[in-house]
């Protein structure tokens, strides 16, 4: 076959997706393939549509905050700071682990992706539990029926909590797949999964700075 | 149908073309002007296109490969100039004009600048009207003097409403939450008509208003009458309207002032025999349409919030005789 | 190569993106009849003053619909899910979309929200707050009931599939194109559709933050829009618009990118200023995302916010008319032959210009305030959806029908159909400037006699019928074409770009060699289709191994990777059909189903995610 050059490359030297069958032959592919997969793109589209529409809700937030003379209003008790910002805070040192087994799986290491996986999960779910228990917890306080302040409040919080509870779905779904070991499409997971956590991490850091802002 | 009947020498027009305050003649001679310049504009690019047209396949089918781009550098300038210099100017024209000068004469007025303030509130589906610091509520139609500058608030009752009369001057939504305010001014004694324009429902159609424009003099008078109480019924028929109106289910939502009916869901009735029309210009203010309101208003306005009573024959003509003498 | 699979299943489970395309047409065609008869009964009942063709509730049910359909349920997946599907992939010179099972699980979405929401009308309990729906009056306490429940839950499911479609569009466009089909050698339809699909993107989650809020206000109790209770009316319309105005560029802007295609195959012309139209066609979508607040200028906002946004509103004409101009140069200059698609196209500059025209006048905040919510502003963007959306979509019809079926249509009914489409939206839309500046508001089931709104009215009514007639006369003309028409062969317009160069109908891999590109008008390229005549001789380029799609990297168009595309799959429908479960259970309140449903998508999507590419053997 003739080495015909399309689009600067020649045919040979263009990795097929198809052709890893472990970690070793993944790795190669990958060292060989040129940016990023078409998936990382695709969950930067979706990525890209979810962090619009947390940006719409923080607007709302301000722009209620802005036409209310006291924010929150009167009898309606200001969020907690302390122990919120612990949590953000623990849950965002989980982009560290997700990074290392995106990194892993790169290099082929499938035993370090799975314990960076597994590390990260811990510590998600650990949040999402807490979490969980104290949004319920605060309900006893206040109600999004109160006023507009509770409304966005519980809406922004609960949205973010979803967001983190799918960002653990698509965890414990990569650590089935890698459980049978290493393909291109399994790489292109990891490496998206990480990226979506990075997402949900910094999403969740700026809700809760949205959030406790009502205190200042 | 006698829907068709309705309306038909309820007087004043709603044509923004038709301007008889210096804000609505403002608006309309900046509209001339924007429509002689778009008919240009509509012209050029019309020609453009017929010109081509007139020069089709003077060419050979096919693209020619020596010269793919033929008349491209000229063509550039055409983009350019046409397409970027020349609409940034027109647009920055108007953009002066309109936002600059007309703006200003015609927007909500500096609060020392009025003589005087009225307060347009939109409820589904009619126009209340109140003078502050007098006691005259009415609705449907608003009485203003000529040559005065007014300062019209507009509020709502419940959804957004939009105060619009289109001969004076722009309009203005009613918010809930919020005091829009507006100008009124008008040039010469008349009646002008206006009408929600914001989507409010089902019978958005049927929620006109008239801006009545007096002389002074005559305003004063009028606004003197207004204040005052209901006037006491004087025959038997009406004192036996006045017992039912204020017995039956009338009082818990219209008001007349002087008697015990207080009800604010409907319009105020006080001085209802001195006005025109009825239900948000839907039907003429006479006797006949009165009594046939009363009966199935739901014929003339599918939707509004008045329901069937029952009422007998000879209850609605009672009524009708004390809502007739409400002058 | 590949084959799709036989029967009805292929079509269910299909992946193809000219089957999804297809299916699309056909789905929007229905849904644009439904708008269509809508508003011919809005018409007869306007046709003259106190009409009772139908009562102020059906009335309001219907403009209601009305608006819904044509914007989310015509154009929207008409241009982007039917022309966008099956071209864009045809035009960048790929063999699928870049996820062709999202792409599927789009159309089904589609299907599902347009059932839905049409479920309410057959049902007499359509939205009826207008598809602006502004609160308070759209509030529990104004619309009991399930009518504005449909909306919320339509528009959010129907947003879904629009995102879905947008995030596919873009990767494909980015990554998808043949090797060597640099940025700069899109065609400028692929530029349009890039535009769009951004602005879909970043537009919509403004209106599905703004409708979930609604639904939670009405539903649930909380106070998003309740002013008594610190919430704001107004945060509902500056979402509303966030979404709204861009949206206007969203439909037209493809269209835009039709009429760059036909242009040029019937002018024999590229397109005059190439750089300066790509860049126009971004360009308008991104500043129509800073505009919004002009559909607001009547609610008292400040004046420094108001003329703000005038100022913006100004600056957006700006794009337009680079594109105006560079159209007109292209038919001045080029070798015009007015066959019914360019004149589709041409009416089309026509009506857009007149539409814009209108559109600059509202930058001057007091003409603004005193004609917005009349019949002039229906006017204008009637011009603008109408004129400059739909007028395309009709010409672009005519123009790939030769490439969709593989037979021409008939040139002089065609021709008579666009002369009745146009002569009759001219007197169905005209009118409504007059009757605008005369004073007649909008939404209003009927209006009085003795103000003079009698004759333009009855014009309008038979403009509208008028154009109905030449609507009919179109698809009738298109539909015997079908069964009648001459073979088309490949490429019947000598048309400029890729899909010229493939047989027609296209065979499901679309091209049997990887093309090779050096132009934004491939075809025009003579040496490089005569290498590709080679190439496929000599068998390379072929990529003929199981369902192989080349990746390239997104500006240089360097060849990146070759990777396995999925086969037919019937996870996408199982999965619309899963969350049109669950939408219906949210309208119905029934919580403990809905939970249940939740736990069945979420194994669709492990089903759907249990296909994996095969690895080849060693």
């Amino acid at each position: 076959m003739a080495d015909y050059i399309a689009g600067g490359v020649p045919e040979r030297l263009v990795p097929r997706t198809t052709e890893a069958r472990n970690a070793g032959e993944a790795k190669v592919l990958a060292g060989r393939r040129r940016g990023p997969s078409v998936a990382f793109w695709g969950m930067a589209m979706i990525v890209a549509s979810e962090v619009t529409l947390f940006g719409t809700f923080i607007g709302t937030y301000y722009y209620l905050r802005f036409n209310t003379p006291h924010w929150p209003p009167v009898g309606t008790p200001e969020p907690r700071v302390v122990v919120p910002l612990v949590m953000v805070g623990i849950l965002a040192t989980t982009s560290l682990p997700m990074q290392l087994a995106a990194r892993a799986a790169r290099r082929g290491g499938l035993w370090a992706a799975r314990l960076f996986l597994l590390w990260a999960l811990v510590i998600q779910c650990g949040y999402l539990v807490y979490e969980i228990h104290d949004y319920v917890d605060q309900l006893r306080r206040s109600v999004p029926q109160d006023n507009a302040y509770s409304s966005i409040y519980y809406t922004l919080l609960g949205a973010d909590h979803a967001h983190v509870a799918i960002g653990i779905l698509l965890v414990v779904w990569l650590l089935w797949k890698l459980a049978r070991g290493l393909t291109m499409y399994r790489l292109n997971a990891v490496q998206v999964v990480a990226f979506y956590w990075h997402a949900v991490n910094l999403l969740t850091l700026v809700v809760i700075g949205v959030l406790l802002s009502a205190t200042l | 149908m006698l829907l068709l009947l309705t309306l038909a020498g309820c007087g004043g027009s709603q044509n923004t073309l038709n301007p008889h305050s210096h804000p609505a003649a403002d608006i309309a001679n900046l509209f001339w002007v924007m429509m002689a310049v778009s008919f240009g504009g509509l012209a050029l690019i019309t020609g453009l296109l017929v010109f081509a047209w007139v020069r089709r396949g003077r060419r050979g089918f096919g693209a020619d490969p020596d010269d793919p781009h033929p008349g491209e550098r000229p063509s550039w300038f055409v983009v350019v100039g046409m397409g970027v210099v020349f609409p940034l100017m027109v647009v920055i024209a108007l953009f002066v004009v309109g936002n600059g000068v007309i703006i200003s004469s015609t927007q909500a007025p500096a609060a020392s600048s009025t003589a005087m303030t009225v307060d347009a509130i939109g409820h589904q589906w009619y126009w209340a009207f109140r003078y502050p610091g007098t006691k005259a509520v009415t609705a449907g139609e608003l009485h203003i003097p000529v040559r005065t500058r007014v300062n019209l608030v507009a509020t709502t009752a419940d959804v957004i409403h939009s105060f619009w009369v289109p001969e004076l001057n722009r309009k203005v939504d009613t918010i809930p939450g919020r005091q829009n305010r507006i100008l009124l001014y008008a040039n010469t004694p008349g009646v002008f008509r206006g009408q929600c324009a914001e989507y409010c429902g089902l019978q958005h159609a049927h929620m006109g208003m008239l801006v009545i424009v007096q002389s002074k003099a005559q305003f004063r008078t009028w606004l003197a009458k207004q204040s005052a109480p209901a006037a006491a019924p004087t025959t038997a028929l009406a004192r036996h309207g006045e017992q039912i109106f204020l017995d039956g289910p009338c009082a818990s939502c219209h008001a007349i002032r002087g008697t015990s009916a207080r009800g604010f869901v409907g319009p105020d009735l006080t001085h209802l025999a001195s006005r025109t029309t009825l239900a948000g210009l839907t039907i003429p203010n006479r006797a006949d349409y009165l009594a046939r309101w009363i009966v199935d208003s739901q014929h003339f306005k599918p939707g509004n919030q008045m329901p069937d009573f029952n009422l007998s024959q000879r209850q609605v003509h009672a009524l009708v005789a004390y809502l007739e003498g409400l002058k | 190569m590949w084959q799709s699979r036989p029967g009805v299943l292929g079509w269910v489970m299909t992946t193809d993106h000219k089957r999804i395309g297809l299916l699309y047409f056909w789905t929007t065609l229905v849904l644009f009849g439904a708008g269509g008869a809508e508003a011919l009964i809005i018409r007869t009942q306007l046709i003259q003053p106190n009409q009772h063709v139908v009562g102020p509730s059906t009335y309001d049910q219907l403009f209601t619909m009305h608006g819904i359909t044509m914007i989310f349920f015509f154009i929207i997946p008409m241009t982007t899910g039917a022309f966008g599907n099956y071209l864009l992939p045809l035009m960048l010179g790929a063999r699928d979309m870049a996820f062709p099972r999202m792409n599927a699980l789009s159309f089904w979405i589609f299907l599902g929200s347009g059932i839905f929401i049409y479920t309410s009308l057959f049902l007499g309990i359509a939205p009826n707050a207008g598809w602006f729906d502004y609160v308070p009056l759209a509030n529990a306490k104004f619309d009991p009931g399930h009518a504005i429940d449909f909306y919320c839950l339509g528009i959010i499911f129907n947003g879904i599939s629009s995102s879905l479609t947008a995030a596919n569009f873009i990767v494909t466009i980015l990554k998808m194109r043949a090797p060597g089909m640099s940025f700069n050698r899109m065609p400028l339809f692929c530029f349009a559709f890039l535009a769009a699909s951004w602005g879909l993107l970043f537009a919509l989650p403004s209106l599905t933050a703004d409708t979930i809020f609604l639904f939670l206000d009405r539903n649930v109790g909380t106070h998003f829009f309740d002013v008594a209770k610190g919430g704001s009316t107004l945060l509902w319309q500056h979402l509303f618009w966030i979404f709204g105005h861009p949206e206007v560029y969203i439909l037209i802007v493809p269209a835009f990118g039709i009429a760059t295609e036909i242009i040029p195959a019937f002018t024999q012309r590229r397109v005059v200023a190439f750089p300066l139209v790509a860049v126009a066609e971004l360009l308008v979508v991104f500043i129509g995302f800073g505009v919004w607040a002009h559909h607001m200028f009547a609610t008292g906002m400040p004046t420094v916010t108001v003329v703000f946004f005038a100022a913006a509103t100004a600056v957006v004409v700006i794009p337009s008319t680079i594109q105006v101009f560079a159209w007109c140069m292209t038919f001045v200059t080029g070798n015009a032959r007015f066959k019914t698609p360019l004149l589709f196209i041409a009416g089309f500059i026509f009506m857009f210009v007149a539409g814009g025209l209108t559109g600059i006048m509202f930058l001057a905040v007091p003409f603004d305030q005193q004609v917005t919510d009349t019949y002039f502003v229906i006017a204008h963007f009637h011009y603008i959806i109408f004129g400059a959306a739909v007028f395309p979509i009709f010409g672009g019809m005519y123009f790939w029908f030769p490439k969709v079926t593989g037979k021409l249509y008939f040139e002089l009914p065609g021709q008579i159909s666009f002369w009745l489409i146009f002569l009759g939206t001219n007197l169905l839309f005209f009118p409504m400037h007059i009757v605008g500046l005369e004073g007649m508001p909008r939404r209003n089931y009927t209006y009085p006699s003795g103000l003079g709104w009698g004759p333009e009215n009855l014009a309008e009514t038979i403009g509208s019928y008028i154009t109905t007639v030449g609507i009919v006369v179109l698809l009738a003309n298109l539909l015997v074409s079908y069964f009648r028409g001459l073979p088309a062969g490949p490429d019947p317009w000598h048309g400029a770009t890729l899909e010229w160069t493939i047989p027609s109908p296209p065979p499901e891999y679309n091209f049997a060699v990887i093309p090779k590109v050096s132009s934004a008008y491939a075809n025009w390229d003579y040496a490089d289709r005569e290498e590709d005549r080679r190439k496929l001789a000599e068998g390379v380029m072929v990529l003929e191994q199981g369902h192989e799609q080349p990746v390239s990297s997104p500006v240089d168009g360097w060849w990146a990777e070759i990777v396995e595309m999925p086969h037919d799959s019937p996870w996408p429908i199982l999965l619309a059909v899963a969350m049109s479960i669950v939408f219906v259970l949210l309208l119905l309140h029934l919580w403990m189903g809905f939970c249940f449903a939740l736990a069945g998508i979420l194994l669709v999507l492990l089903g759907w995610h249990g296909e994996e590419p095969q690895e080849r053997e060693a």
